[in-house]
């Protein structure tokens, strides 16, 4: 099934692309490779965040993947911007998350499944990517998460 | 020489592929490129061969030693995704996560583990690689180090 279709299926809304701000682009295209910048998250349309935190202090790992969802819908958005039909997406190539948590927090990979599962629910065996997650000392703004993507596209 | 005859002259036991779990993908291959989700010093069922941080638990060494087994583990699925060692063009980029307590700062003499691996087992022609290595608050389990990486395969 087409990733549009099972996006209206899923009854999923994907936010408007971010936009590029001076030298800060979102995205762009090598050969048949997208690569995106970090998206941290969540944030709303303005760019403010809408959770701050830590994972292991102030944050479950539940809301962790729940922050890395809504990522992975700010991702596409962005993506089906600058490309149009998400159909063209041949591969989820690489996915990079970068936690903000404490020192002792170690169940990372529970919360990249936020990211991660949503890919799949959107491009099904398409979407199922190679990954890595780490903890980080501090993102910009506070928020719990920040997501680097690849993707294989064709014309 | 083939990388394959030289993991047997250095008597190198490659440990099994790590197996996909639910969305987690290990491998893929996108054109030329097999990228590789972070490996680290994982025993086949997941539990961590080593713990703890650089400069807290773990001296330096302890933690070069673990980075040699991310390399081994990563070259165990990977030649359980293209089959054989001897397809490899070109390890072309790796990034060294390290698990280190704040102050630590030769994440680079950890990372020399894996790619003096990499250098034993293709030689340097094929073996050599760009890299980058950073200090991050945690990993999953609180391995001491996680490490994704790209490589050129050919047919």
């Amino acid at each position: 099934m087409s990733a549009e279709r099972r996006l209206r299926e899923l009854g999923l809304v994907l936010p408007p692309p971010r936009k590029d701000r001076d030298n800060r682009v979102r995205m762009l295209r090598s050969g048949n490779t997208v690569y995106m910048s970090g998206q941290s998250g969540p944030l709303d349309a303005e760019g403010r965040p809408l959770m701050v935190g830590k994972l292991g202090r102030e944050l479950s790992a539940q809301q962790g993947a729940e922050a890395a969802r809504h990522t992975a819908l700010d991702c596409l958005g962005t993506l089906k911007g600058q490309i149009g039909d998400l159909d063209r997406v041949v591969q989820v190539v690489r996915q990079l998350g970068f936690f903000n948590c404490t020192p002792e927090f170690g169940d990372l990979p529970a919360a990249m499944d936020g990211f991660t599962d949503l890919m799949v629910a959107v491009f099904g065996e398409r979407g199922r990517s190679t990954r890595s997650c780490i903890g980080v000392a501090e993102l910009q703004a506070g928020v719990p998460v920040e997501i680097e993507a690849q993707f294989e596209i064709r014309d | 020489m083939s990388a394959e005859k030289r993991i047997k002259e250095l008597g190198l036991a490659l440990p099994p592929p790590w197996k996909d779990r639910d969305n987690r993908v290990r491998a893929l291959t996108s054109g030329q490129h097999v990228y590789m989700s972070g490996h680290g010093p994982l025993d086949p069922e997941s539990k961590p061969l080593v713990v703890g941080k650089l400069g807290r638990e773990l001296t330096t060494e302890q933690g070069n030693a673990a980075a040699r087994l991310a390399g081994l583990a990563v070259l165990g699925t990977l030649r359980g995704h293209i089959g054989s060692l001897d397809r490899v063009v070109r390890v072309v980029r790796v990034l060294g996560f390290v698990n280190c307590a704040p102050g630590y700062n030769t994440p680079s003499l950890v990372m020399h583990g894996f790619s003096d691996l990499m250098i034993q087992v293709f030689g340097a022609d094929i073996g050599r690689h760009t890299r980058s290595s950073i200090g991050i608050a945690e990993l999953y389990a609180d391995m001491p180090v996680e490490v994704e990486a790209l490589f050129e395969i050919r047919g």
